[in-house]
């Protein structure tokens, strides 16, 4: 009802409007075309830790004594969005807590099936550690590789950690391989997102008008993803159907459609079907760079999650604000790449974010 | 003082460095601090400039020396830190750097032996306790140990996870370590446990493991008997007491290497901003065709050239100063001292003066105090405020005063002499109009005398309220010598009284202080015509018409005595019949009257298109007609070719131009007399507009004083009047609280509270109702190079 709403949206600012401000001033700190354009020009890893100095991150990449690696840069921004985020949740009240926990619990996930997968293939915990995401940290992450089923790692290991309820699916007694390492994340993300989805309708208001976009996008995106990616695998559409968040636009018939796909055409003609994803699996006009599948939907991504910032009194911003800032990590990191491996004519493949800001 | 006035006049000039010495000289301008250099390679970007390489050094030595303070301070040791700088601080890092890692290794160490020697005492424990209990079921399976520590917030989510993967086939035991450990990661002291795990089967024993690892357990061989128990605690205490012993030594030799270096941190870290800052001012400069020489351009003021040039000549590598030509328009500098300088960031608040315009600043020295004091006027207050003032200015070579960090405290002590002036102001306010924490002072004995009255004790009895009639001889004895006289603070209409007086005073005030802004203007304008077609008109429409208001407020004071004050006119109904031109059925305040306000408003009235036409049409006619000026242009012309050319010169040197002096066109070749008009249509309506609606402003002068006296007579009565009133003996004890409430709430009700509102209307009257009389404000403040002025990251990290 739109008098409950705006009655919250009267009171938003009692509890979260400090941390509300606080995220868009962070966010007025994203790097702007002209922070891009600069970087692209740069030589060598120092003269963008020079430029960077003049940004946000300030003295950030200086503060360290080690050589200056890609990798330094990936672990600092990382760190830095860390550091962030980890100062908006402890500041938060419920539900925006719930919210922001929720945030994380998609870097949980990816974490959990890394560690599954480096045990497979017997590497050693301290080693995959560091590897972890930190948003996506927990405290029974280490014995992640204790597991054999996934009854195993739901009953042992996962229970008491919030993506608990996320195992309802999940759980089987077949052995744990690379397979069903990624058909568990699927399923753990497909429990993940519908849960999001309705934690975000339940909250209602703006919060739900901007946050149901992103994740129906969000879910879609998983849905084509897993199709292109099960081409050439013994995956039967049941399978696959079992994996498809349904709280996308696609749902019910895009879904249907898609189970039965079994190469990139009917894809398409799926996805044709749908004005937004249409341009995404457009043909790329002669000319035009050409840009992988995952481009375009991180392009969309960073659309819709700027759009988050027009309006005010809702939860979406946190959201945005830590999916734009990672994207910026890809970006920044996409160009320290380029500069180490001397590969100037891919330097400027990455996706711009606030492309007409100053 | 007509530096103080008009600003320094300053000129562009050139420095042609020879390459060996550019770094000396540019230091020696640093200490100096007398120019503000130009950028010459605006379209280079940061990180493509000459000296990045010399920053970036700098900035690596400025990370070591951040470094290094934070182990000093680590160890609460007071510190300090020469040229091959670098060098030196490297080899110090390194130095320092290896000692705290083995410190920390060691110490991490220490603790271990520490954990492992807890964990075998406490398990002890255990195994006493348990060996009665899994005697029968030792015989039965082999028997495997696993102990360590961990953390106490962690043991129940670790136990419950034990139960779940190894499904009841261990047996976990745990006892808290009394004391608190160091977490080695944190270093904060926790709580931690010892547990003992007991369980059967390899495959069971890998899975305890990974938990244990899981939950970052200390994990620490279990002796199997108790005599090698014995032996690994005897074997532990010896290396315990050995491991002290390095520690201390390396704390030692840490200490020692610390000293050595504490004796010059201080004088590093200058050097170090001081090395930064030139290598930034030499990316400012360009390289002449030969390549030899570094040119720079710099904005300085033109009596300071001598001493440039004579610190120039001094150097080892003689250097050359040149004066150029400039279309562009200079920085503004205004020497200062610690008298002037707040007066003048007052000002420069509102708007830096552009290149030698008036500056109101020396003016506002001693109006903006008085316009204070007048809403301030109270002389108990004016002493408080000057006495903290005074006390500001004696202690102000304080460094505890100086260097605090408290931005409210910094806010009055920057600001200290002007409180000091606004402090005795007010003394002199609050003797004029006798008022002293609301109370009146009688120093030379009241005026009146209520004895010539001859009151019958009946007409006392009776009466609430008496009437002393200055005409009756004897009462009025004469004016009080100064200001108002005390009997007033008696009289109930005390306030009818002052209103008016107040009121008047601060129309008279306000016009003065604005008819001084417009004759400030005159030292503005360049030109001649601007003084008969602006200025003449605008103090013309200004004195006709509030002019001649002040001087009927004057009049009617002078001309009326007590005997005819009954026939006194309104002045209000005077001035609004001018406007009329009526007024036949008033008695006139002197003879000719109606004929001199006639010619007055018809004056102020032919003022307005004086003032709205007369500047454009006269610019209009000077640009179209007449042929003699033509010639003048062409003249002009030709100067100006040259400067294109002298222009052009410059970028071939590679040195554009063009952003900076885009603004440097010439007026008298785009004259657009549309422009022009409107231009001074709005100047004219905002004028004419401005004198009526600024008059009216000043009144806050009479509103805001009215309302600090009211105010203080409020606290007078409501608090100090309560505990007079008692008159037992304990009335003495009451009054003590009574008085302590009546400070506080002078303070910081009628000091503070009141002070920061008059102080925020001065500020008002001078910026809108008196600068914008004259006062354009556009100008771009002088940044000289000056090392005194560097900003410092350092600050930032406490180290100076």
């Amino acid at each position: 009802a739109p008098g409950f709403s705006s009655e919250k949206q009267l009171t938003f600012n009692v509890d979260h409007g400090y941390l509300e401000g606080l995220v868009r001033g962070m966010k007025a700190g994203i790097l702007t075309s002209t922070d891009y354009h600069n970087l692209a020009q740069c030589d060598t890893l120092e003269d963008m830790k020079l430029h960077l100095q003049s940004t946000d991150y300030g003295k950030l990449l200086s503060s360290s004594e080690e050589d200056l690696t890609v990798s330094l840069v990936d672990s600092k921004l990382r760190a830095n969005l860390v550091t962030e985020f980890s100062c908006l949740r402890s500041n938060a009240l419920p539900p925006l807590s719930t919210f922001l926990d929720y945030i994380t619990y998609s870097y949980m996930i990816d974490n959990v099936v890394m560690l599954i997968t480096g045990a497979l293939k017997q590497r050693d915990v301290a080693e995959l550690l560091p590897r972890c995401h930190p948003l996506g940290a927990f405290d029974q992450m280490a014995a992640v590789g204790i597991a054999r089923t996934p009854t195993e790692l739901y009953s042992a290991i996962l229970v008491d950690t919030p993506l608990a309820p996320f195992f309802q699916d999940a759980v089987s007694e077949s052995n744990l391989d690379e397979m069903e390492a990624e058909i568990l994340r699927n399923k753990l993300y497909k429990a993940y997102i519908e849960s999001f989805h309705s934690f975000c309708k339940n909250i209602g208001g703006v919060t739900a008008d901007i946050m149901c976009p992103v994740l129906e996008f969000e879910a879609d995106r998983r849905t084509f993803i897993i199709t292109v990616n099960s081409f050439g695998t013994e995956l039967s559409g049941a399978d696959k159907s079992a994996l498809y968040p349904s709280c996308g636009k696609l749902y019910p018939e895009g879904l249907r459609l898609l189970a039965k796909a079994e190469d990139h055409e009917q894809v398409k003609a799926v996805a044709n079907c749908y004005p937004e994803y249409k341009l995404i699996f457009d043909d790329p006009e002669p000319g035009a760079d050409f840009k992988t599948l995952e481009d375009r939907f991180f392009e969309q991504e960073v659309k819709l999650n700027m759009l988050a910032f027009l309006q005010q009194f809702h939860f979406g911003v946190f959201y945005s604000y830590v999916k734009l800032k990672e994207q910026e990590s890809r970006n920044i990191v996409w160009i320290a790449e380029c500069v180490t491996q001397r590969q100037k004519s891919k330097i400027h493949n990455y996706i711009p974010i606030f492309p007409g800001t100053h | 003082m007509s530096s103080l006035l008009r600003g320094e006049e300053m000129c562009l000039a050139q420095l042609f460095l020879q390459s060996g010495s550019a770094y000396d000289c540019i230091s020696e301008l640093g200490e100096l601090g007398l120019v503000e250099f130009r950028d010459l390679n605006p379209s280079v970007t940061a990180f493509q400039r000459k000296h990045v390489n010399e920053i970036k050094k700098c900035e690596e030595m400025e990370r070591i020396l951040v470094f290094m303070y934070c182990i000093i301070t680590s160890l609460a040791h007071s510190l300090s830190l020469s040229l091959c700088l670098q060098e030196q601080l490297q080899r110090l890092e390194v130095e320092l750097g290896e000692v705290t890692r083995n410190k920390e290794k060691l110490q991490r160490n220490l603790l271990e032996l520490t954990e492992y020697t807890h964990m075998l005492r406490i398990t002890r424990k255990f195994v006493q306790r348990t060996a009665e209990v899994s005697v029968s079921l030792c015989n039965l399976h082999p028997h495997f140990f696993i102990s360590g520590l961990i953390q106490r917030v962690k043991i129940e989510a670790f136990e419950r996870m034990l139960w779940r993967v190894c499904k009841g086939y261990t047996i976990l035991s745990y006892a808290e370590v009394e004391e608190y450990l160091e977490n080695p990661d944190t270093g904060e002291p926790t709580k931690c446990v010892v547990f003992l795990i007991s369980y059967w089967g390899d495959q069971i024993g890998q899975k305890v493991k990974k938990i244990c690892d899981c939950y970052h357990c200390h994990v620490y061989p279990y002796p199997s008997s108790n005599e090698e128990r014995n032996d690994v605690v005897e074997g532990l205490r010896t290396r315990i007491q050995d491991l002290h012993t390095v520690l201390n030594r390396t704390e030692d030799y840490l200490r020692q290497v610390l000293i050595k270096a504490s004796e010059s941190v201080y004088t590093w870290v200058i050097q170090v901003k001081k090395m930064k800052a030139i290598y930034y001012i030499l990316n400012l400069c360009s390289f002449d065709v030969t390549n030899k020489c570094l040119i720079a351009e710099v904005w300085c003021p033109v009596n300071d050239i001598p001493t440039l040039r004579r610190r120039k000549s001094g150097a080892t590598v003689p250097s050359f100063v040149n004066r150029i030509p400039t279309s562009d328009t200079p920085p503004t500098l205004i020497k200062t001292n610690k008298f002037t300088s707040g007066f003048q960031n007052i000002v420069d608040a509102y708007g830096v003066g552009s290149y030698r315009e008036v500056n109101p600043a020396p003016f506002t020295i001693i109006t903006f105090p008085f316009l204070f004091a007048v809403m301030f006027g109270d002389l108990g207050h004016g002493v408080i405020m000057a006495v903290f003032a005074a006390w500001m200015v004696l202690c102000e070579n304080n460094r505890k005063l100086k260097n605090t960090r408290n931005e409210i405290w910094n806010t009055f002590f920057e600001g200290r002499y002007i409180i000091l002036m606004m402090g005795l102001f007010s003394i002199y306010t609050g003797l004029i109009y006798n008022d002293c924490f609301s109370k009146s002072l009688n120093i030379f004995g009241s005026g009146w005398s209520v004895k010539a009255m001859g009151w019958t004790k009946e007409q006392w009895e009776n009466n609430r309220f008496l009437t002393l009639d200055p005409n009756v001889t004897g009462v009025f004895k004469g004016p009080y010598p100064l200001g108002i006289d005390p009997i007033w603070n008696l009289a109930s209409n005390r306030l009818t009284f002052l209103n008016s007086y107040k009121m008047k005073m601060s129309v008279i005030l306000g016009i003065i202080h604005m008819s001084f802004g417009v004759i400030l203007s005159t030292y503005n304008y360049l030109k001649k015509y601007n003084l008969y077609l602006v200025f003449l008109p605008e103090l013309l429409f200004l004195l006709c018409l509030f002019g001649y208001l002040v001087f009927m407020i004057l009049y009617k004071w002078l001309a009326f005595s007590a005997k005819d004050s009954r026939h006194a006119p309104s002045i209000l109904i005077h001035f609004i019949n001018m406007f009329l031109m009526q007024g036949d059925g008033l008695q006139p305040l002197y003879p000719g009257q109606t004929g001199l306000q006639i010619f007055l408003v018809v004056i102020a009235v032919l003022s307005v298109p004086v003032l709205l036409l007369g500047k454009p049409v006269y610019l209009y006619w000077l640009h179209n007609g007449s042929h003699r000026l033509g010639l003048y242009r062409r003249v002009r012309r030709n100067s100006e070719e040259e400067l294109y050319l002298m222009r052009a010169h410059d970028m071939e040197e590679g040195s554009s131009h063009s952003d900076l002096s885009s603004s440097g066109e010439n007026p008298t070749e785009e004259f657009d007399f549309a422009d022009e008009l409107l231009h001074q249509a709005i100047h004219t309506i905002e004028y004419c507009l401005g004198c009526v609606s600024n008059t009216a402003s000043y009144l806050r002068l009479w509103a805001l004083s009215l309302a600090h006296a009211q105010l203080s007579e409020v606290l007078w009565a409501m608090v100090m009047r309560v505990g007079l009133r008692m008159d037992s003996t304990l009335g003495v004890l009451f009054l003590v609280p009574v008085f302590g409430l009546f400070a506080v709430l002078t303070v910081s009700i009628l000091l503070v509270m009141e002070g920061l509102s008059a102080f925020l209307h001065a500020l008002r009257l001078h910026w809108v109702e008196f600068q914008n009389k004259f006062y354009g404000g556009t100008g771009v403040k002088f940044c000289p190079f000056a090392f005194s002025l560097l900003p410092s990251s350092f600050e930032h990290d406490g180290l100076l």
